[in-house]
């Protein structure tokens, strides 16, 4: 079984957070690691403060530790191209390109780079995607998702649904149909090493404080504990049992560190007038009324 | 009975604003919008499913249609002097969206234009049209409220970044806002002109103006803007305008010496308006930029001169324009 571990952020000091997320996990860098690539969650040009996006100040704090235990000398943080979000805006907007401005920290547009063809099977089914070469030849893949409700159908997005960002064709919603089987296939054909949960500020149906750091290296048991935190069943999380068959991960976890249960409870949960409203959407959109009210 | 005369119209740019001005445009009994141009196959395509009879991928070919007696502009900022100075010479009078021009120059240059050619220039400006703000005028006017010695006017919301609805994609920004060159300026040229307009409109002109700017998504421009402006009737107005939230708030308070007085332009809930639309085809929200349109068409009718002019087009664009050579800044 693998283990997620929790831990509180106190004074808003990331690294000490982080830290402490990796310890209770008995985590230790490589020393020996050149190339790193991080992948933080980038959503449209909402800022950090949404809980949409991870915190450029988080990415800073892990890369401190990084270049403190490592001898690591290329750091790239690497985001694509989609549907509505530019990666040049949204590196730039966000507070990325100012953060990192003269630390030699690379702002990696996916879309831009060479990338190689790959075919990966899924639940019988053959997907055909590109893979940056950025990624396949790093030492170390860091993965910094956040935790967030999606469309019906996948409800979570979290550790598995960060690396659909790494796919780098750009018109990202032709996935949509089939999202939860191309969630998968773009994790087995692109394996990252860790995951850290930037969970500071949570967007849930509101934005709020929710003070954790979550770390583990099975990306399938670190949505596990996300979705109990954000009141979800994953047991009915269809694409995270998919990644469980595929051999990603395990459904099961043990936790370290602070108890899920208090962030359970403080995370902003759906409820009923969401789940309604989220209901009318659907059929507002198998309607086809979207024109009629004005939205489309 | 007296027959309505019909005003052929042709909508120059099917952007955010263009389908706004074309779905009420549909509503108006006295409107026939008998052309569009954009250069989205996909926008031409719904607006002839709409209803329009000819379509344009170019502004220029829809401007040689003698059918078409005046147009609405909705294009990006810096398309405007150059699509408004064709629009006169070809003898159209002119509804156009703010900012009136990326500056001052452009601005005198449209107006130059459109009394070269005789032909009429409605700036749109809808908030002059909200039935709240109406009221505070008239109460002003009477002299309800007294001596206005200070107001704030706030209109904040995720501007050009606008995430519709919750259960809505997000969806893609233009270029074109994210370019200096193309827009004119940030937030105090999108919203600004707005309020700075609405605020010229209640206390008259600007005699002095100066502008705190912030940075928040490290644009070329200021995402936000909070500008201290003196009119003539001596009032002082706080314009406080933002790109940066989530939360729409449009609100003004005015301080008077006999009372305050405040009025605010909110988002309905989403069922009614969803009722509405369904029932009227058009929201509450929109009725300023609905009834402006009505004004327009009842100015060429009648051949009124309309109000907001030219002239308030380049008023605004000047005091923005000192508010920038007016910047402050606090340590």
């Amino acid at each position: 079984m693998s283990i997620v571990s929790l831990a509180k952020i106190e004074k808003s000091n990331f690294k000490k957070a982080i830290e402490d997320s990796l310890n209770l996990l008995g985590y230790s860098f490589d020393r020996k690691i050149r190339e790193v690539v991080i992948k933080p969650n980038m959503c449209y040009y909402w800022d950090y403060s949404t809980g949409q996006t991870t915190d450029p100040k988080f990415v800073a704090a892990l890369i401190d530790i990084l270049r403190e235990k490592t001898s690591v000398s290329n750091i790239a943080l690497v985001e694509s191209d989609a549907s509505a979000m530019k990666c040049k805006y949204a590196f730039k907007f966000l507070g990325y390109e100012k953060l990192f401005k003269d630390s030699g920290v690379r702002l990696v547009n996916l879309s831009e780079e060479k990338s190689e063809d790959v075919t990966v099977t899924c639940d019988g089914e053959s997907y055909d995607f590109q893979v940056p070469q950025i990624i396949k030849n790093a030492d170390l893949r860091i993965n910094l998702p956040k935790i967030k409700y999606a469309m019906k159908g996948i409800e979570l997005t979290c550790a598995l649904k960060n690396i659909y960002g790494c796919n780098p064709y750009p018109l990202k919603f032709k996935y949509h149909p089939q999202l939860g089987n191309v969630i998968v296939s773009l994790n087995k054909v692109m394996k990252f090493d860790l995951c850290i949960i930037d969970s500071n500020i949570v967007s849930g149906i509101q934005p709020c404080k929710l003070g954790l750091v979550m770390a583990s290296k099975d990306p399938v048991a670190i949505d596990v504990a996300s979705a109990k935190i954000a009141g979800l069943n994953p047991r009915k999380i269809k694409y995270l049992k998919l990644a469980n068959r595929e051999g990603l991960g395990s459904l099961d976890f043990i936790p370290k560190g602070e108890s899920l249960n208090q962030f359970r409870a403080v995370y902003p949960k759906k409820n009923l007038k969401k789940k309604l409203m989220s209901q009318a959407y659907t059929w507002v959109v198998r309607l086809k009324l979207a024109k009629r009210l004005g939205i489309g | 009975m007296k027959e309505v005369r019909t005003v052929k119209l042709g909508i120059i740019g099917l952007g955010y604003i263009g389908q706004i001005h074309l779905r009420n445009c549909l509503k108006i009994p006295n409107a026939e919008v008998l052309a569009v141009a954009d250069v989205s196959t996909k926008a031409l395509k719904k607006a002839k499913k709409d209803g329009v009879k000819k379509t344009f991928n170019s502004y220029s070919e829809l401007l040689k249609d003698s059918e078409v007696e005046a147009v609405i502009i909705g294009l990006p900022t810096h398309l405007h002097l150059q699509c408004s100075r064709e629009a006169a010479e070809a003898g159209k009078d002119i509804f156009l969206e703010k900012p009136m021009g990326r500056n001052v120059e452009e601005a005198k240059e449209i107006i130059l234009a459109v009394q070269r050619n005789s032909v009429k220039l409605m700036m749109g400006y809808p908030m002059r049209f909200n039935e709240k703000f109406g009221v505070v005028k008239e109460k002003i006017e009477k002299g309800l409220i007294g001596d206005v010695e200070s107001a704030h006017a706030t209109y904040i919301s995720t501007g050009p970044f606008f995430h519709r609805a919750e259960g809505y994609a997000p969806v893609p920004v233009p270029d074109w806002w994210f370019n200096k060159e193309l827009t004119g300026g940030g937030v105090l040229v999108d919203m600004g002109s707005h309020i700075i307009n609405l605020m010229r409109w209640y206390f008259g002109e600007i005699t002095d103006i100066k502008g705190l700017f912030g940075h928040r998504f490290n644009m070329d421009f200021e995402d936000s803007a909070m500008c201290l402006a003196k009119f003539d009737s001596g009032t002082v107005a706080l314009i406080n305008v933002g790109w940066f939230s989530q939360g729409y708030t449009c609100r003004l308070d005015f301080f008077g010496s006999v009372k305050s007085e405040s009025a605010q332009h909110s988002p309905q809930n989403k069922l009614v308006a969803g009722i509405q639309m369904l029932t009227t085809g058009k929201m509450q929200f929109y009725q300023g930029h609905f009834d402006e349109l009505r004004y327009f068409l009842n100015c060429i009718i009648n051949d009124l001169p309309p109000s907001s002019s030219g002239q308030d087009g380049l008023k605004d664009l000047e005091a923005i324009s000192l508010a920038y050579k007016n910047q402050i800044s606090l340590q």
